[in-house]
């Protein structure tokens, strides 16, 4: 009797974990044409663009000596975090490290969000603070920092939008997105973490399709709990295992490989390569530095991201002399 | 041939274990009301990196201490929508609890619901719903409502006293229905003064009728613990008075008073962790009233004396104390060796530290939770095991709100 009650309470449990995945199976058809719909914009200033302020500048910042009235703790996603007002009363979603500190994202999301929006994928303004002061009802304290982004008004989140459609399957941009994730290990490929933005210039709008909680990177690709922000296992990680019927097989282990395996052209990876080779030192060491990766640390990102870039370049050069 | 603990020594050792939780408290109540200088950049806290362990951690162990602090805790109070409720309900109830659960939060946390089902892997069964406004008057001001279902149906009872047998062990069947309103003034983050009335219609199966009653009571509890879940430094004081008042003849109304104090204290890095829990539970019952025996203070088991059997001795007021030394093999994994004391008396004056247990354990833990814990101990009776997924002295019971029907140490 008691093991039977446990029986029908475990599949219970079971069938709520399941209805909560909304598993679907990926059709990677395009949808048909979106009205300002926008993945990708050409970055035709991509060497002078400023990857440790990013795309929203030095003045869409938080001021790390400002104190931030706490609002609400993040109730959602498996991220610690909070909402909190600054002094000119913009709200920003913070999310912070786990205590102890294993595999922090919050450095991870900063960091890939600066070299994305410099290579021409749209990104909200998102920031990186190392510690932040905290006012909430019981007083001021110091916090240990994290990803700040800002609730803009000018960017409304429209909710998520789905890998498995959306207008730009077959795109370049689209693919080489892909390409640039995979590069990053980047291994949450979730719909929930792309977001749909709507954003008002005049007249015109535009609907930003952008990959946005994309902190779960720099690490390895394991199925289950893989490591993020771990530049041993990143080092130790390959990208690419080969080329197969002419698509890339991606040394990627995780729970999205659908969206890759059998699909992704070397041309999709010479355009992405390309495009992330384009990059100046400068412009990596600031993307690192924007999200507060001291000197070592980023030096070793660096260096094992453009030897996987070379990897890419030499895939190419061999798929096109085969 | 058991020899008795001189009550004076029984005396000094608890004056000594509340000395000892009170400078912890005190220590760490210091530090949190620093102020910030105005003028200052903010900087990273100390005290949130994790301890490392004196051997290197297998990735493995890593991974799996990544995963459980993911996805098995619920610090900050979880958040919204479904979660797995694993919780055990009450000591004896199996290494194992599942259940569905969901939770809701409102209005930038200003108010939460949550409703919760578990069976454990005896059988026993739960289910409660929670409605809470936890922010009134700038946080400082909590109201809230609770109903619990319990349904467990194999308690273990030794008779009453200090000298019960092993062998007249019998179990028997309860089932309560409990409904609670509650408040909480906290005037610093550390401090917090409870308050709650409710009703409580316990039945035990094939025996005659169970009075109800009516409880409330009042708590003051400072508490400085760095993680509640997984301490390593900080401290916590309680004390609390309740009265059950029989609405069905009054013959079984009577009061109960509790302290309890615990420290922690972090040794050489942190990497060593010295723990003590000092409890006294008191019951006040008027010359022909009785304490019915599920509500009577009892010791025994996983969270209170490791050697001994579950709910091993009841009567009407209890002692116990518990130290531990954790030191860090890894750095999600303790090794532990406690000492375990405590007795139950029919009068306070006769309480003394002589049912003992010593033991050793392995604690898998986070930052912040304990996800596992294996303790073998040893005492008079024999060799025991504990096998669970909750730290060990069980202070997370302190933020339960119904009345506690059996008494869980």
């Amino acid at each position: 009797m008691n093991r039977s009650t446990l029986t029908v309470c475990v599949a219970l449990t079971v069938v709520v974990a399941a209805s909560c995945a909304k598993a679907k199976r990926p059709a990677l058809q395009p949808s048909a044409p979106v009205a300002g719909a926008t993945l990708w914009v050409e970055p035709t200033d991509l060497t002078r663009r400023d990857l440790f302020h990013g795309p929203w500048g030095k003045e869409h910042a938080p001021d790390p000596a400002d104190t931030f009235q706490f609002v609400e703790q993040k109730r959602s996603g498996v991220n610690l975090g909070m909402t909190v007002k600054d002094s000119q009363g913009r709200e920003w979603s913070v999310k912070t490290p786990y205590p102890g500190g294993l595999d922090s994202e919050a450095p991870v999301e900063v960091a890939l969000s600066r070299v994305l929006s410099g290579v021409g994928y749209p990104q909200p303004p998102i920031y990186y603070l190392p510690a932040f002061r905290l006012q909430d009802d019981f007083g001021t304290r110091d916090m240990q920092g994290g990803r700040f982004r800002l609730k803009h008004d000018g960017l409304k989140d429209e909710g998520a939008w789905q890998w498995e459609e959306n207008p730009f399957i077959g795109t370049k941009p689209y693919e080489g997105l892909l390409v640039i994730l995979m590069l990053f290990n980047s291994t949450d490929l979730k719909n929930s973490n792309n977001t749909l933005y709507t954003r008002r210039d005049g007249d015109r709008l535009e609907r930003q399709y952008v990959v946005r909680d994309i902190g779960a990177a720099l690490g390895d690709t394991a199925f289950l709990v893989p490591r993020k922000n771990n530049i041993e296992a990143f080092e130790a990680s390959p990208f690419i295992t080969g080329v197969s019927a002419g698509k890339v097989d991606f040394a990627y282990k995780g729970l999205y490989r659908k969206y890759v395996d059998g699909r992704i052209t070397a041309a999709d990876v010479e355009w992405a390569s390309e495009l992330l080779g384009r990059l100046s030192d400068q412009q990596w060491n600031d993307a690192f530095r924007a999200a507060g990766y001291q000197p070592a640390e980023r030096a070793r990102f660096i260096a094992t991201i453009k030897q996987k870039i070379a990897e890419a370049r030499g895939l190419t050069r061999l798929a096109v002399r085969d | 041939m058991r020899r008795s603990l001189p009550s004076q020594l029984a005396r000094t050792l608890v004056a000594a274990t509340c000395t000892f939780a009170l400078c912890a408290i005190a220590a760490t109540a210091d530090a949190q009301q620093g102020q910030p200088a105005p003028q200052d950049l903010p900087s990273v806290p100390d005290g949130l990196a994790e301890p490392q362990g004196f051997i290197a951690e297998p990735t493995w162990l890593e991974r799996t201490a990544v995963f459980a602090d993911r996805h098995l805790s619920s610090g900050g109070g979880g958040g919204t929508g479904f979660y797995l409720n694993s919780k055990s309900p009450v000591s004896g109830a199996g290494w194992l609890t599942l259940g569905p659960g969901y939770r809701h939060w409102f209005n930038d946390d200003s108010l939460v619901v949550d409703g919760t089902t578990g069976v454990s892997w005896r059988g026993y069964k739960m289910a409660q719903a929670r409605v809470e406004m936890p922010k009134l008057l700038r946080s400082r001001i909590s109201l809230g409502a609770q109903y619990r279902y319990q349904d467990f149906r194999s308690v273990k009872f030794f008779g009453e006293g200090p000298n019960s047998l092993d062998t007249a062990m019998s179990r028997y069947h309860l089932r309560t229905h409990n409904v609670v309103g509650y408040a909480t003034l906290r005037p610093a983050r550390w401090l917090a003064l409870d308050s709650h009335v409710g009703w409580l219609e316990p039945s035990i199966r094939n025996a005659g009728g169970e009075p109800a009653f009516a409880h409330g009571g009042v708590a003051v509890t400072a508490d400085t613990r760095d993680f509640p879940e997984h301490p390593t430094s900080g401290g916590l004081v309680r004390v609390s008075a309740s009265r059950f008042d029989d609405r069905d003849g009054g013959h079984a109304s009577f009061n109960r008073y509790e302290s309890e104090v615990a420290g922690f204290v972090p040794v050489a890095s942190s990497r060593v962790v010295f723990a003590v829990r000092g409890w006294l539970v008191a019951s006040d019952a008027a010359p022909n009233n009785i304490v019915p025996f599920y509500l009577q203070p009892s010791l025994g088991g996983g969270n209170s004396l490791r050697s001994f059997s579950d709910y091993r001795f009841h009567d009407r007021h209890m002692l116990l104390a518990n130290a531990e030394l954790r030191l860090a093999l890894f750095t999600h994994m303790d090794l532990v060796g406690f000492v375990d004391a405590g007795n139950v008396a029919a009068r306070v004056g006769d309480l003394d530290l002589d049912q003992r247990s010593y033991g050793a354990g392995v604690r898998f833990h986070t930052r912040r939770d304990t996800f596992l814990r294996l303790d073998v101990a040893n005492g008079r009776e024999g060799w025991r095991t504990t096998f669970t997924l909750s730290e060990p002295l069980s202070l997370s019971r302190l933020s339960r709100r119904y009345a506690p029907a059996p008494f869980v140490p």
